[in-house]
């Protein structure tokens, strides 16, 4: 049940208890049960009715582009709403954020130098441009003349330099210092203190930037660029330590998008007004006016106005609220997927890196493959999720076309093949209890450990526990329950330190714009949770990135050929690819989600004053 | 007195750092730290663990202890990971905002309860008591995130009538007439929602003294002087029935700081009850852990304050 349908279902029911409470407190118990029972009841069937549970919806008849009725005017201010349970931090500059409702605030005030097409490659549209030299590994940036800060000093070169020295000091206290920046020559040098400078950083002139890096790899133009230059004529003379709790982050922060900050009330609000001097030219909208929203009350905010759009919208809530009147759903497939991991072995914290044990419990991989068969995930997301997550077949998400193989199936729901191959593996039931033990007829009992959350997290928990049930395998949830979100990555190993009880776990990727899975799958990557290791997944995850995968044609077969290998060793299977769906007020004009729409924040505009009402 | 409260404050003492250490051991406990969040195939994890180690998130419990009360005393809690301020810069920001819905929470419940309370104490068992009495009744039942949540959708979603969450309208200018008016507008509904529970309370106490002061003798003595009706309620018996809730006052003060969870989470509030929340679930310790200091100091002081305003209004109670 929605949030909405639930406070509705709770007011009918607090009232009608209200009401049989002041009303009868002397009278006899049975006028209140009688009240009770006819105000859930009507509540429940009204709840059936526009409900909608059957009805299946598919992302593909989303728009990644608002449709435009009636005439925009000039001027009118938007009113973003940033789903959030938590106040926003207020680290408001790229180079210091960390959490997600900060970048949605940066998105509307600042950009990155280079933007991207919907492939996530650089392109040259941006405020800046690339050239690459003949050896791959020299990359030349030009900024645009007419790119200024907001208080009109030029964006520089010297500014995109000094946003690499920030993050590579030692003081630097933000995440982003990683391989993108040790790639960078003399990078590590700089950062363990032995070099005053980055000698692969030089700047030519004003507005032009070299930067040499050590590795050429295709994923340089998909993301691993840092892009964000920092204002060396504010920051320049504060300490690396002090930069990201300075007024100059948190009260009047600087970029060079077509907003600028006006006022910040922290934790709930920031007005931005247009920058007339923005490079692209002057934006359509006065302002923005970006607030937070308790997840909560998202769909009564959009109903009566209170906000055009939303940074988020939950799509369990959307079938409940598909004719919303007063809005346009924008939809798109999400850079993420689900999926169920086996643990196949622990982390070595000494050497950081993956040591996959050939004698876990999960590590025969037709016990692995079975347990993919007898999962139905179509039925899962047409049920759960009304079409709007669906079945997932490789490693590699629908979000990035060019790599994802959608001529690969995956492995379909077929439970007979399931048992087959258990049988065929050794896998039988010998004490007659329905469940299997392994060949060597000792008892197999499959701990599964899943997150709590959702509101349907425990269904699909049970529901997976059937389907392997039914072909035969005993799987029990770890502590018989759900665990929560820290103690769950604590246990299957964030920290290095797997809990050795968990077998099996259910849990999902956001991927990185760059396809590149290394960070997942590698052998030294503390993500790679299933622990799964073999030289012929190295080989593969190393000729996806080498200088050969510059050959596009290549990296696909490259990647083709991994997530086939992937499918046959299952060391995780995908369950459930996601759509992401964003509700537009009408009035709203040129609003787009995702990335190479070629659309560009100061384009959007609104048709009348006030936010439309939902009738 | 003075004697009194010295040694009240000497005694409170080792309370605030036994309470201190145990919050502290606590939040230790929890699974996660403030980095869990940022499990991100975008961000190295390399960087994560060179946050965590400068943070000193692996050092063992006593460590991170011995350093944060080094702070402490000098009045430096410390570093909130999460929002990259000083943890004071963080609490004075949300104190305010907490002090003034709790100020105004406080002039709603006596606004409301002591009228009530006087009604359905002089005329009790009438028809106007039992129903304050059962207004009581489902306030003492009616759990105060129900009774939120329905006042943000009638009042604020269905009539529109009142912002439904937020302390202020955005780009307003501080000081302002418009930003006060917005400040005070905001400021409404959670406090109402909330007096309208806490209130009932108030008004059981205020009843219950009112009836028994009702037949104490000197009343009677006061109405066989010939004393008006209203002589006696309003000299005799309220000033002798409101002793309790002087008493109570105290720990009122003291929510003043504290602020509701409830409250400040369903109207999305910027106060002390939504920090500390959300510091717990992100585990922010510096933030918990002063937090919990404050609120203990606060609960401290708060009994304090009610012993001494009880020996002031009555002078039959001697503290020694």
């Amino acid at each position: 049940m929605s949030d909405s349908k639930l406070m509705k279902t709770l007011l009918a029911l607090m009232l009608v208890l209200l009401v049989a409470l002041a009303a009868c407190s002397g009278d006899s118990d049975d006028d209140q049960s009688e009240g009770t029972d006819s105000g859930s009841d009507s509540e429940d069937s009204t709840e059936t009715e526009d409900g909608g549970d059957n009805e299946l919806y598919s992302v593909e008849d989303f728009s990644q582009i608002k449709s435009n009725e009636g005439e925009a005017i000039e001027g009118g201010t938007l009113t973003f709403g940033l789903v959030s349970d938590t106040a926003f931090e207020g680290t408001l500059n790229w180079n210091f954020y960390s959490g997600n409702p900060d970048s949605q605030i940066l998105n509307w005030f600042d950009e990155a130098l280079l933007t991207w097409d919907e492939n996530y490659v650089y392109t040259n549209d941006g405020a800046a441009t690339y050239e690459i030299d003949e050896s791959g590994n020299v990359f030349t940036f030009t900024i645009g003349d007419n790119v200024n800060w907001h208080d009109g000093e030029p964006v520089t070169a010297e500014d995109w330099l000094f946003a690499h020295e920030v993050i590579g000091h030692p003081d630097y206290d933000g995440p982003r210092y990683g391989s993108d920046f040790t790639n960078i020559e003399g990078m590590a040098e700089y950062h363990s203190g032995e070099a005053e400078t980055i000698s692969g950083i030089q700047v030519i002139d004003e507005k032009t930037l070299e930067i040499t890096y050590i590795q050429a790899t295709p994923s340089l133009i998909t993301g691993s660029i840092w892009t964000y230059p920092l204002a060396k004529h504010i920051f320049g003379d504060m300490e690396v330590a002090e930069m990201s709790a300075s007024p100059e982050v948190r009260e009047n922060p600087i970029g060079f998008g077509p907003f600028k900050v006006e006022s910040i009330v922290p934790g709930e609000s920031v007005t931005m007004v247009k920058n007339e001097d923005y490079w692209r030219g002057e934006p359509n909208l006065d302002g923005v006016t970006v607030k937070v929203i308790n997840p909560n009350v998202i769909v009564q905010e959009l109903e009566s106005g209170g906000v055009d759009t939303v940074s988020e919208f939950p799509v369990d809530q959307f079938p409940d609220n598909a004719d919303m009147s007063n809005v346009e759903y924008l939809g798109m497939i999400d850079r993420s997927y689900s999926y169920i991991g086996f643990k196949l072995g622990t982390w070595d914290k000494e050497n950081g890196e993956v040591v996959t044990d050939p004698d876990a419990k999960m590590a025969d991989v037709n016990l692995r493959k079975a347990m993919w068969h007898a999962v139905d995930n179509t039925t899962v997301g047409e049920r759960f999720y009304n079409g709007l997550r669906w079945n997932a077949t490789t490693l590699i998400p629908p979000s990035h076309p060019e790599f994802h193989d959608e001529t690969n199936p995956g492995v379909p729901y077929d439970p007979e093949a399931a048992k087959q191959i258990l049988d065929e593996a050794g896998y039988v039931d010998v004490d007659g209890d329905n469940f299997r033990e392994t060949p060597d007829g000792e008892e197999l009992v499959i701990n599964f450990a899943s997150m709590s959350g959702s509101e349907v997290a425990e269904p699909l928990a049970q529901y997976y526990i059937q389907a392997w049930e039914q072909v035969g395998l005993n799987v029990q949830l770890i502590d018989g329950r759900l665990q929560e979100f820290n103690s769950f990555y604590d246990r299957v190993g964030q920290n290095g330190d797997d809990d050795p009880a968990v077998d099996i776990y259910s849990a999902a990727w956001g991927v990185g714009i760059d396809v590149d899975p290394r960070g997942l799958y590698g052998r030294d990557a503390i993500f790679n949770f299933s622990r799964y290791s073999s030289d012929e997944n190295d080989e593969l995850l190393a000729a996806g990135v080498s200088e050969d995968a510059f050959d596009l044609e290549n990296r696909q077969k490259v990647y083709n050929e991994w997530q086939q290998f992937m499918i046959d060793e299952v060391p995780v299977f995908p369950t459930l690819y996601r759509s992401e769906l964003v509700p537009v007020n009408n009035r709203v004009h040129n609003y787009y989600i995702g990335d190479g729409t070629n659309m560009y924040r100061y384009d959007i505009a609104v048709t009348q004053e006030d936010t439309i009402v939902a009738e | 007195m003075w004697k009194f409260i010295v040694r009240r404050l000497f005694v409170t003492f080792p309370q605030i750092v036994l309470l201190s250490i145990i919050i502290f051991i606590l939040a230790q406990m929890m699974p996660g730290d403030a980095l869990t969040g940022l499990i991100d195939p975008n961000i190295d994890p390399a960087a994560i663990e060179q946050q965590r180690e400068r943070l000193g998130l692996n050092n063992p419990w006593y460590v991170q202890y011995a350093d944060w009360v080094k702070g402490a005393v000098q009045g430096d809690l410390g570093q909130s990971f999460r929002y990259k301020m000083p943890v004071t810069e963080l609490i004075e920001q949300r104190m305010i905002n907490t002090f003034w819905l709790s100020l105004l929470t406080l002039i709603f419940t006596y606004v409301m309860a002591i009228p009530l309370g006087i009604i359905s104490g002089r005329w009790n068992d009438t028809w106007l008591d039992r129903a304050i009495t059962g207004y009581t009744y489902i306030g003492f039942a009616a759990p105060l995130f129900i009774t939120a949540l329905l006042m943000v959708w009638i009042f604020g979603f269905h009539f529109g009538w009142f912002p439904t969450g937020g302390s202020v309208a955005p780009g307003l200018t501080p000081g302002t007439f418009e930003y006060f008016m917005s400040k005070l507008q905001h400021l409404l509904l959670p406090a109402f929602s909330m007096a309208v529970i806490t209130t009932v309370s108030t008004v059981q106490y205020l009843r219950s003294e009112i009836i028994d002061t009702k037949q104490k003798d000197f009343i009677i003595t006061a109405r066989a002087k010939g004393a008006p009706e209203s002589r006696v309620y309003n000299r005799h018996i309220f000033r002798n029935s409101l002793l309790p809730i002087a008493a109570f006052f105290g720990y009122e003060i003291s929510g003043l700081i504290g602020g509701s969870v409830f409250i400040e989470t369903i109207f999305a509030f910027p106060g002390m009850g939504k920090l500390f929340l959300d510091s717990v679930l992100l585990r922010d310790f510096s933030v918990v852990s002063s937090v919990v200091l404050i609120f203990g100091i606060a609960a401290i002081l708060g009994a304090l304050l009610s012993d001494i305003i009880l020996s002031i209004v009555d002078p039959r109670i001697r503290i020694k």
